[in-house]
């Protein structure tokens, strides 16, 4: 470990620690706009169900870095936009989040849905103000895997230039200097630890219900 | 007032599930759907607010088609109970009861204060307004399932087996509350339940669904109970029918006798005097009410001078002319002494009679077939 480059190298870190996180969380927020209408959709009419959950089952298994690269020749952006890395992870959240939206609606008890109706809630608003609500332990679920998972997986991007910390493993491995890898490796760990606490606070914040039947 | 005329409902699949029903649920009573399982009864009531729409035929609320009304406030001003309560597991209590003042756009302050009479109302401790309903037990959500129906004071309500998740005592106490709570507010109800006994408990009307949507009889519990339309419905109120039809029947020129009396602190001689070969007698107090039944072939009677309250057994249940013959009948049967006591209006003993005697005055009467019980 060289301590003198770390210190060295301290705004630069800072800068690729800062362009990981915006990498890893833009999409999940991205992907989670994708996957609530169409979570929704599949929730409303069944059929769409099983041919939704096997898109999203194939979309996922594309490999990351093959994905970085073909997406450039798609929608026709540069190879070394950083958009393409946002796309192409915000694909991998929608198609990892659908499912979870999907289930956490269909875990709405009939009995609830009903009485809504009945005492005269409209459509959008049962949607936003008591499907959705109930449905947030599972979105929540989902949103702490595909946040970890996006974090890890930005630095592949690393490969094709773009990667936040990921950089650091590249330009350590060209080098053969073990710094900046021990610092990347450290620092997206960490990375994924908060990003993974902010996520169970803020759960902790919007679903306070969840708890109560247990704790009773 | 709610009336159904010719109206049918066909599911998407060709079930029907109401089939040309013709009804009145008349205002301020309680009418009951009963009827076995699949029979269309859930279906009727959704109907009323739309939940389902109807195939043909219309329903008028207080003389006006419900589809003439949007679906959204007509909702709002009706009422909903549901089996498991329906309650908002994300929502607090307090929140949960007000949530049609919410949806009808009062302000927080008042429709929280609403909340909190109706908590009252339906006897929950103020201490549970900040609870979530997984913290409360079966009996208590459906309260609160009650308490959020009458938020805004709508003057129908429907009820789909509102108590029917809950254990049989808890139920008695709900259905008890629902009735008092029906006596003070004098809503017009439509409650729906496969429990005969609950219809009969609970309906001012009972109306009988037959298998595939169809009205088999529309009555009061007694008329049911006595006139049965046709076999389903007999089926449906079962054998015991007499017995439970009883309820209906008042004891007024029910003729009773009297029966050897004493007094506390009488003596035990003149007692056994009084009853001759007969074994029970009839303790009085000084304003003639019954106190209990003294069997004087006890083995200590010698051992005992005087009559004490220490020796008396029960007189149970007392009837008036009013009291019902089922209510005659439970005293004559749970009284030791064979007799079911009759007092007036002050509670002075005014005659008794023997369970033989009951069955002997309904079996005159004619009224109800009382079968062997
Ligand atoms: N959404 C639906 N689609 C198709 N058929 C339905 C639907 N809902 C109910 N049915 C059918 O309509 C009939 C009446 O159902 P309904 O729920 O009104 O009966 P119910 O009298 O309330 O029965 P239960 O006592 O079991 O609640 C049944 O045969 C049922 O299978
Ligand atoms: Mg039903």
């Amino acid at each position: 470990m060289r301590w003198d480059w770390i210190q060295n190298n301290l705004e630069n870190i800072g800068e690729l620690l800062a362009f990981h996180l915006y990498l890893a969380v833009v999409p999940v927020v991205l992907g989670l706009a994708l996957a609530l209408p169409i979570g929704f959709l599949a929730v409303r009419w069944p059929r769409l169900y099983p041919p939704m959950l096997a898109t999203s089952g194939v979309l996922f298994s594309i490999p990351s870095l093959a994905l970085f690269i073909i997406l450039p020749g798609i929608i026709g952006t540069q190879i070394l936009d950083p958009i393409n890395i946002v796309i192409a992870l915000t694909i991998y959240a929608g198609a990892l989040l659908v499912r979870p939206v999907a289930d956490g609606l269909r875990s709405v008890p009939d009995h609830v849905r009903q009485s809504a109706t009945a005492i005269g809630y409209e459509r959008w608003r049962q949607v936003l103000k008591v499907e959705l609500p109930i449905a947030l332990p599972f979105v929540f679920a989902g949103l702490r895997f595909v946040t970890v998972a996006n974090i890890s997986m930005v630095s592949v991007g690393a490969l094709i230039g773009i990667g936040g910390l990921g950089e650091l493993f590249t330009d350590g491995f060209q080098r053969n200097f073990v710094t900046p890898i021990v610092v990347g490796m450290v620092l997206s760990v960490a990375l994924a630890l908060i990003a993974d606490s902010v996520i169970v606070l803020i759960q902790r914040v919007l679903t306070p219900w969840a708890r109560a039947g247990r704790s009773s | 007032m709610i009336k159904f005329e010719n109206v049918t409902k066909r599911y998407p699949g060709g079930t029907v599930a109401v089939d040309e029903l013709n009804l009145t649920v008349p205002p301020g009573k309680i009418t009951v759907f009963v009827g076995p399982s699949g029979c269309g009864k859930t279906t009727s009531l959704r109907l009323i607010n739309r939940s389902i729409e109807l195939t043909s035929g219309r329903i008028l609320v207080d003389g006006r088609d419900v589809t003439s009304v949007p679906a959204v406030a007509l909702r709002r001003g009706i009422g909903y109970v549901i089996q498991h309560g329906g309650l908002f597991p994300h929502q607090t209590v307090i929140d949960n009861v007000a949530t049609v003042p919410y949806l009808l756009g009062w302000d927080k302050k008042k429709a929280r204060a609403r909340a909190h009479e109706l908590l009252e109302r339906v006897g929950l401790p103020a201490s549970f307004a900040k609870r979530y309903p997984a913290q409360l037990s079966g009996g208590q959500q459906q309260r609160v399932g009650v308490a959020r129906a009458l938020a805004a004071d709508p003057p129908i309500m429907l009820m789909d087996e509102p108590f029917s998740a809950v254990d049989p005592i808890v139920r008695a106490s709900l259905q008890e509350e629902f009735l008092r709570l029906q006596q003070e507010l004098g809503k017009t109800i439509v409650l729906v339940t496969h429990d005969i006994d609950e219809a009969i408990k609970l309906g001012d009307n009972v109306a009988v669904f037959a298998e595939g949507g169809k009205l088999a009889q529309l009555d009061s519990p007694a008329r049911i109970l006595a006139n049965p339309a046709d076999e389903f419905v007999e089926d449906l109120v079962g054998r015991d029918r007499g017995y439970r039809g009883l309820s209906f029947v008042t004891a007024h020129d029910l003729p009773v006798h009297p029966v050897p009396t004493t007094a506390l602190g009488a003596s035990t001689a003149d007692a056994r005097a009084a009853v001759r070969d007969q074994r029970w007698v009839l303790a009085l107090d000084a304003d003639r009410r019954p106190l209990g039944w003294l069997d004087v072939s006890q083995s200590d009677m010698d051992t005992v001078d005087t009559v004490e309250s220490a020796a008396l057994l029960s007189v149970g249940a007392t009837f008036t002319g009013d009291s019902s013959m089922r209510r005659v009948l439970d005293g004559a049967l749970a009284s030791p002494a064979g007799y079911s006591v009759g007092v007036d209006a002050d509670g002075a003993f005014t005659g008794a009679v023997s369970t033989a005697e009951v069955a002997q005055h309904l079996a005159s009467q004619d009224r109800v077939s009382v079968e062997p019980l």
